[in-house]
C-alpha cells in the first residue's frame, strides 16, 4: 500500500497513471521554469564553483558565464562628466536609478520565481495528486484569509531574496568594499583639473567616511564626492553600508536556517520517540532537555563560542557554521517542548494502536502516523525561534563574539555605529537595527499565521510557549 | 501535605537536571579544546610564563586523570567551594565576587520584572477590553514590534534618545530630572534605605530595566489581552452584567481576577529569560553586575570563574522553575500534583 496509488485502482501502476494525465499544462510550466532559471544559470554555476573545491580554473571559467541580473549587466558605478551626463552606468542613468532598477528587477525576478513555484504546486494539486482533498488544502485556504500572516510571509520572502541575491543587490562588492579596496580603481571627474581622474577605492573610502561631523558624513540616499551612490550611507570607515547589510542578511539567514533545521530534526525525532515509547524514555529526554534549558542560552553560546574559537570549526564561514551548531545544540529543547504535546496527543489515538497491531515497525508508525500531525506545529515554532536566533546572533556579534570580520553582520554594524548614534551619522546603527526588528516581526507574524491556519478551532499549545520561543536567546 | 510531597518530588527531579547541567559545563571547560590554564596565562613565550602555566595547571588539578578532576569538581560544587578568579580579579574568591556584583544584577532584574507587569499587563487588559478597535490594534502592534526588538539595539537607541532629552522631562533632561544621575554606570545600592538613595538607585536602573523587560512586556501584553478576551466571553460575565453589576466592578472583580491567573506563572518564566539577557544590557549600560562579570571572565580567559558562575546560573534557573511549578499548584489547584513535566 503506497501513497501513490489509491485503493480503487490499486492495479494501475504509477507509470500508466501518469501517462493518462494531459501534459500540455505541465510542459508549459516546465518551459516557464527553464526560462526563469536561464538568466541566472551563470550565477548558480559560479556559486557552486566557489563553494565546491574545484580549483581556480573552474571558478574562472564559471565567472565567464553571463548572468542577466548582475552588476556587470546593469552597472551603477559611473562618472558624472559635466555637459555629457553619466558615463559608464546602465543606459547613462544616474547611479541611484541604475541601482534602483537593478534592485527592482531582482525583486521582480524573485517574485516571479516564487509565483512559478506556487503555480507548480497548484498544477501538482490539480493534476497529479490522487486525493482530491487533503487537510493541507484547508491550511492553505485559511492562510489565504490571514492578512497578518501574509504580511509576515511577505517580509520573510523579501528577506530571503535580499539574502540570496545579496552580492548583486549591493551598489558595490564586498571584495571592493572591505576586503581588498586598494586593488580596485574608480574614475571620477575632478573639478579642479577639469579631467577624469583615477583613484583606488581604498583611497576614495578614506574621503567618504561617516564620522558624525559636517563634511565627514555620507547619509542615506546620497552621493559621495566620487559619484558613488550610497542607499544606506557609509560606515565610519567610508565603506558602503548597504553592501554590508545585504551580505549580513545572508549570514543571518544561513545561521538561522542551519540551526533551526538541525534543532528541528533533533526535536522532532525526540518528540516522536518520547511520544511513542513514553515512560522512562520520555523521562530521560525530559531530564536532558531540562538540563539543557537550565543553562541560560545566551551564556552557553558565549561560553562555547569562546572555547571553540580556536578550532577549525570556527573558521568555516567566519564562524557562522559554529554559531549555527551552538544555537542548534542549545535551542532544540524549546522546539521539542512545543511538538511533544501534540505528538503525545496523537500517539494516544486509535490509529496508532491500529498501526501497531497491524505489525508496522515503530519507525514506520512514527513517521507515517504521528509525524504528519506535528509538522505544522514544528513550522510555527521554527518560524518564531528563527527570529530569536537572528536576534541572538546579532547580539553576539554586537558583543564582538559572533561572526568575525570581514564577513558583515548586522549586530556588528550596530556596534560600529553606536558611538555615532547621537550625531548626524545616526544611520549606521539605526538602519541595520530597524531591519532586524522588521525581519523578526515578519518571522513572528508568519508563525502566528501558520498557527492560526493549521487549526482555527483547537488551541493545542498555549500561547505561553509560543512567546517563550519567540523571545529566543533574549539577545 | 500533598504539596510538600510534590515539592519534594520536584526537588528530587531537579537533582539530575543540575547534575547534567554542571557536567556539560565541566566538559566544555575541562575537556574542550581551550586549556583553562593556557587561557589564564596567555601566550607562553618565556620560561617564566611556562613555569606559571605549570603552576596553575598544578593548582587547578589539570594534570590529574579526567575522572579525578571530575570528582573533585563535583565535590567542590556540592560544598559550594566555587574557587577563585584568576585573570579578572586575581585571587579573589568567587563567592565574594558574587556578593559584590550580585546585588546590582538582582536590582536590575527586580525592576525588569516589575516594569513589564505595570506597563504590559494594563496595556494588554486595555486592548482586550477594547477589542478590535484602533486602540487595540495600536497596543497589539506595539507589543508585537516591542517583542521583536533586540535588547542590545533597544538599549543603544534608548541611550541615544535619553542623552538628547534636554527639552523633555520638564525642561531638565533625563540626567538631571528629579535627581542628578549619570546615564551609564552602576547604581549605588549602599544608601538604598534612605529615600534619596532609593530614588537615585531606581532612576539609575530604570532605562536598563526597561530594556531588559521589553521582551516580557510584549509577551505580557499579548497574553493579558488574550486572557481578558477569553474571560469576557464566559457565561458568568453575562450573568453578572444581566444582574446589574457596574462596569468597573465587573472588570475589577470578575474579569481581572480570572484573567490574571494564567499570567502569574508567565511572569516567573520571564524572570528566567532575564538571567541570560542581562549580559547584553549590563554591558551596554555599563552596569558591573554578574552578567558583565561573566562576559569579562569569558573574554579575558578566566574560565574557572566563568564555570563557577555558570553553576550559579544553573541553580538559579532550576529554582525559578521549581518556584513556577509550585505557583501553578497554588493558583490553580486543578492542575494538581500529577505529572507536570
Amino acid at each position: 500500500m503506497t501513497d501513490t496509488s489509491s485503493p480503487s485502482d490499486a492495479n494501475v501502476t504509477v507509470r500508466t497513471r501518469l501517462d493518462r494525465i494531459p501534459t500540455s499544462a505541465t510542459r508549459a510550466w516546465l518551459a516557464g521554469a527553464v526560462l526563469l532559471i536561464l538568466p541566472e544559470v551563470g550565477a548558480l554555476i559560479q556559486f557552486a564553483a566557489s563553494a565546491l573545491p574545484l580549483g581556480e580554473t573552474a571558478v574562472a571559467a564559471a565567472d565567464r558565464i553571463p548572468v542577466l541580473l548582475s552588476r556587470e549587466r546593469i552597472p551603477n558605478q559611473g562618472t558624472l562628466v559635466p555637459g555629457e551626463g553619466w558615463q559608464g552606468t546602465f543606459l547613462g542613468l544616474s547611479p541611484a536609478r541604475a541601482w534602483g532598477l537593478r534592485v527592482g528587477l531582482i525583486y521582480l525576478y524573485g517574485a516571479l520565481c516564487l509565483y512559478w513555484i506556487w503555480r507548480g504546486y497548484l498544477l501538482y494539486r490539480n493534476r497529479y495528486r490522487t486525493a482530491s482533498w487533503t487537510p493541507f488544502d484547508d491550511v492553505v485556504s485559511r492562510f489565504r484569509g490571514h492578512r497578518w500572516g501574509q504580511f509576515g510571509l511577505l517580509v520573510v520572502l523579501a528577506f530571503l531574496i535580499l539574502a540570496v541575491f545579496a552580492p548583486a543587490l549591493g551598489p558595490t562588492t564586498l571584495e571592493q568594499n572591505a576586503i581588498d579596496p586598494y586593488s580596485y580603481e574608480l574614475d571620477y571627474y575632478d573639478d579642479d583639473t577639469g579631467d577624469i581622474e583615477t583613484i583606488t577605492v581604498g583611497a576614495a573610502n578614506t574621503d567618504t567616511t561617516s564620522q558624525g561631523i559636517e563634511g565627514r558624513n555620507v547619509g542615506p540616499l546620497t552621493y559621495d564626492q566620487y559619484d558613488r551612490f550610497h542607499p544606506f550611507g557609509t560606515l565610519p570607515s567610508g565603506q558602503d553600508l548597504f553592501t554590508q547589510v545585504a551580505l549580513g542578511a545572508r549570514v543571518s539567514l544561513f545561521i538561522g536556517l542551519l540551526a533551526i533545521t538541525i534543532s528541528g530534526v533533533v526535536a522532532t525525532s525526540l518528540a516522536l520517540i518520547s511520544a511513542y515509547y513514553g515512560g522512562l524514555v520520555d523521562l530521560a529526554i525530559v531530564l536532558v532537555s531540562d538540563a539543557t534549558q537550565s543553562l541560560p542560552q545566551l551564556l552557553v553560546v558565549i561560553l562555547l563560542s569562546v572555547v571553540l574559537s580556536q578550532t577549525w570549526l570556527a573558521g568555516l564561514y567566519s564562524g557562522g557554521v559554529l554559531l549555527a551548531l551552538i544555537f542548534a545544540l542549545t535551542g532544540w529543547p524549546s522546539l521539542w517542548r512545543a511538538v511533544r504535546g501534540p505528538a503525545l496527543q496523537v500517539s494516544e489515538r486509535t490509529w496508532v494502536d491500529a498501526a501497531d497491531s497491524y505489525g508496522l515497525a515503530p519507525k514506520t508508525t512514527m513517521r507515517r502516523h504521528i509525524l504528519p500531525y506535528i509538522v505544522g506545529y514544528l513550522m510555527v515554532y521554527a518560524s518564531m525561534s528563527l527570529g530569536g536566533i537572528i536576534i541572538g546572533v546579532s547580539g553576539l556579534s554586537f558583543l564582538g563574539l559572533g561572526i568575525s570580520s570581514p564577513t558583515p553582520e548586522w549586530g556588528r554594524l550596530v556596534d560600529v555605529g553606536q558611538p555615532l548614534l547621537t550625531t548626524m551619522s545616526w544611520h549606521i546603527a539605526v538602519l541595520p537595527g530597524t531591519l532586524i526588528v522588521i525581519v523578526v516581526t515578519g518571522f513572528n507574524a508568519l508563525g502566528d499565521g501558520v498557527r492560526d491556519a493549521i487549526d482555527a478551532e483547537t488551541d493545542l499549545s498555549s500561547e505561553e510557549e509560543t512567546s517563550a520561543a519567540a523571545s529566543g536567546a533574549g539577545g | 501535605m500533598n504539596r510538600l510531597i510534590y515539592l519534594f518530588r520536584r526537588l528530587l527531579m531537579s537533582i539530575p537536571v543540575v547534575w547534567l547541567g554542571v557536567t556539560a559545563t565541566f566538559l566544555i571547560i575541562r575537556v574542550g579544546p581551550l586549556n583553562p590554564a593556557a587561557a589564564i596565562v596567555g601566550p607562553v613565550n618565556s620560561a617564566q610564563a611556562q613555569e606559571r602555566l605549570d603552576r596553575i595547571e598544578e593548582q587547578l588539578g589539570l594534570n590529574d586523570p579526567i575522572h579525578i578532576q571530575y570528582g573533585e569538581y563535583l565535590v567542590d560544587l556540592v560544598t559550594f567551594d566555587l574557587g577563585q578568579s584568576w585573570v579578572l580579579y586575581p585571587g579573589q574568591d568567587t563567592v565574594a565576587l558574587l556578593a559584590q556584583f550580585g546585588p546590582r544584577t538582582i536590582w536590575l532584574g527586580l525592576w525588569a520584572v516589575l516594569i513589564p507587569i505595570f506597563i504590559g499587563i494594563p496595556l494588554g487588559i486595555y486592548a482586550g477590553l477594547n477589542v478590535n478597535t484602533n486602540r487595540d490594534y495600536l497596543a497589539s502592534i506595539t507589543g508585537i514590534v516591542w517583542r521583536a526588538m533586540p535588547n542590545f539595539w533597544l538599549a543603544v537607541i534608548l541611550l541615544a534618545l535619553l542623552s538628547r532629552t534636554d527639552a523633555l522631562f520638564f525642561g531638565s533632561g533625563w540626567e538631571s530630572f528629579i535627581i542628578k544621575t549619570d546615564l551609564i554606570g552602576a547604581p549605588d545600592l549602599s544608601a538604598l534605605g534612605t529615600p534619596e538613595g532609593f530614588i537615585i538607585a531606581t532612576k539609575q536602573i530604570l532605562p536598563a530595566a526597561f530594556v531588559l523587560g521589553s521582551a516580557s512586556m510584549g509577551n505580557e501584553l499579548r497574553l493579558s489581552r488574550t486572557a481578558v478576551l477569553e474571560i469576557i466571553n464566559e457565561d458568568f460575565i453575562d450573568t453578572a452584567r444581566a444582574v446589574g453589576v457596574s462596569r468597573w466592578r465587573l472588570i475589577g472583580k470578575h474579569v481581572l481576577r480570572n484573567a490574571l491567573i494564567p499570567l502569574i506563572p508567565v511572569v516567573t518564566s520571564e524572570a528566567y529569560l532575564l538571567v541570560g539577557g542581562s549580559v547584553l544590557v549590563e554591558v551596554v549600560f555599563g552596569i558591573n553586575g554578574i552578567g558583565t562579570l561573566f562576559f569579562d571572565a569569558m573574554t579575558s580567559g578566566d574560565l574557572p570563574l566563568a564555570g563557577s558562575l555558570m553553576f550559579v546560573f544553573i541553580l538559579l534557573t532550576v529554582s525559578i522553575n521549581i518556584a513556577q511549578d509550585l505557583l501553578y499548584t497554588l493558583i490553580d489547584p486543578r492542575i494538581g500534583y500529577a505529572e507536570r513535566r
